[in-house]
């Protein structure tokens, strides 16, 4: 029942551990794909495995926290597969500082890309994506149960999730905006955290696994899917019952 | 992976399915290949819904039950379990919203009998549902279960009785304490809070509160049955493995968590 066939997606983050699997899942779904990362260069190599042929996985560098890149990046979209359909706002950055040594410019710098990075790819977005569209953000559930060493990331996933409920009320009824929260998923992003302290982690999860990158993509697809076409505004967990909250 | 057939081979009890919502989701379950009990007070209901099923060339049976009463509850579920096989996924969906001339009595109305029966069917029967059902998915290392809360569960919602309130915010508690208990056992629990959703309990009120919810909500339309249906596949499916103790609101933006 999920499928995407001539749909188009414009994916930030590409390179990311979900961002990864959910590009994997909608081109088996039968999407086309703009595919964006800071590095470009990086990405072209996804690309490629991704879709050898080329027609129908498209990669460009994209800053997310510079405004004329998200334009640049839906004008190549609309200009490559002639429409624009769903958005994934996947880019994120994570790193770890306590508040009281953490510096002005890593603070900026994280809610730049986390939250700006959100707002510049959506407002650049919504005059070219088509009625029925639908955007997933990537929150987390850092936003829900707060992070410690992870403020500033948390603080952006957060306003993330307040962003796509004020979002969904702007958009409605044409397009629908939801978020997922992952819990700890199983990508280079959570190492650092499980070795320092996986084992709690785990045994706090009623499911007793990390979750899996597709797992997560699995949940966006979902969002965008016809399966959830009554479906607005809303953050769907997926973590295992680590946060059963909300 | 395809979703053609989600549910192959799956053994589904719908609660409260000769109508409505549950009849949509036996419906669902249905066509992405599951077998399904078709389970409602009313055995006529039952029937009728489990014979259409069978007749588009699914895999269904009817069974009559009062969710309330464990007994009659335990004697539905072996038939069920002789028929099809022990139950892989229950759907906890029947419930009540007792309404007096389109309107849900005001507490200084409120006869105890009605109180106590809608808390006995909408969570007392949820209860009983998975504490039968809940012993072969253990043994089985794999089970979920969704529970039909509302929204009303969660916020203050027009034209409902503070009883039926009540039952689907316990809905929500049982949902999360549920999940975290079974997770170890590799079975998922989450509930849906449907909105406004058009069924015969939402065409007992005046037209005029409908259309006010409509107004109210973003996406500018009641729900339709399948929209509940399509939530609990997904909830169900191994694409939700890693998805538990959580609520996901259908309800077209009206309200958002």
């Amino acid at each position: 029942m999920i499928g995407f066939d001539g749909k188009v997606l414009l994916l930030t983050g590409a390179q990311g551990g979900i961002a990864r699997a959910t590009a994997e899942r909608f081109l088996a779904h039968g999407a086309r794909l703009l595919l964006t990362d800071l590095d470009g260069t990086a990405l072209e190599e996804l690309g490629r495995r991704l879709d050898p042929t080329g027609g129908r996985v498209l990669t460009m560098a994209q800053d997310v926290t510079v405004p004329a890149d998200a334009l640049r990046a839906v004008t190549a979209a609309v200009e490559r597969f002639g429409r624009l359909d769903l958005l994934v706002t996947a880019a994120g950055l994570y790193p770890e500082a306590l508040v009281r040594d953490m510096p002005d410019d890593e603070w900026r710098r994280v809610i730049a890309v986390n939250l700006d990075g959100v707002f510049f790819t959506t407002r650049a977005a919504i005059p070219a994506l088509a009625p029925g569209g639908a955007i997933v953000n990537v929150a987390s559930m850092a936003g829900h149960r707060g992070s410690r060493a992870h403020a500033h990331y948390a603080a952006a996933k957060g306003a993330v999730t307040s962003f796509t409920r004020s979002l969904a009320l702007e958009l409605a009824p044409a397009i629908r905006v939801n978020a997922v929260a992952p819990g700890l998923i199983d990508t280079p992003m959570v190492q650092p955290l499980m070795a320092a302290k996986g084992e709690q982690l785990l045994a706090q999860t009623p499911l007793g696994r990390l979750g899996r990158a597709d797992e997560v993509a699995d949940a966006v697809a979902f969002l965008c899917s016809d399966r959830a076409s009554f479906i607005t505004g809303e953050t769907l967990h997926v973590n295992g019952g680590l946060h059963i909250a909300g | 992976m395809t979703t053609n057939s989600s549910h192959a081979g799956r053994v589904v009890l719908v609660t409260g399915a000769g109508q409505g919502i549950g009849a949509a989701i036996a419906r669902a379950f249905v066509a992405q290949g599951a077998a399904v009990a078709v389970l409602d007070l009313d055995h006529e209901r039952a029937a009728l819904t489990a014979d259409e099923l069978e007749a588009a060339g699914g895999t269904a049976i009817g069974v009559a039950a009062d969710v309330a009463d464990r007994a009659s509850l335990a004697a539905a579920l072996d038939r069920v379990v002789h028929r099809l096989g022990t139950v892989d996924i229950l759907i906890n969906n029947a419930g009540i919203s007792p309404k007096h001339d389109g309107a849900p009595a005001p507490i200084d109305a409120m006869d105890e009998a009605e109180w106590r029966r809608v808390v006995d069917v909408n969570l007392t029967g949820a209860f009983l549902a998975a504490k039968l059902v809940v012993p072969a998915m253990q043994a089985k290392g794999w089970g979920s279960i969704v529970n039909m809360s509302s929204v009303a569960g969660r916020t203050y919602f027009p034209s409902i009785g503070v009883h039926y309130a009540a039952t689907k915010a316990a809905l929500i508690g049982f949902t999360r304490h549920l999940a975290g208990d079974l997770g170890p056992h590799g079975i998922t629990v989450n509930a849906i809070a449907p909105g406004r959703i058009r069924t015969p309990l939402i065409a007992s009120v005046p037209a005029a509160v409908n259309e006010a919810a409509i107004q109210a909500t973003p996406l500018r339309r009641l729900g339709e049955p399948i929209d509940v249906a399509t939530a609990a596949l997904w909830l169900t499916s191994a694409d939700a493995g890693f998805v538990t103790g959580q609520v996901v609101d259908v309800a077209g933006g009206w309200l958002m968590t």
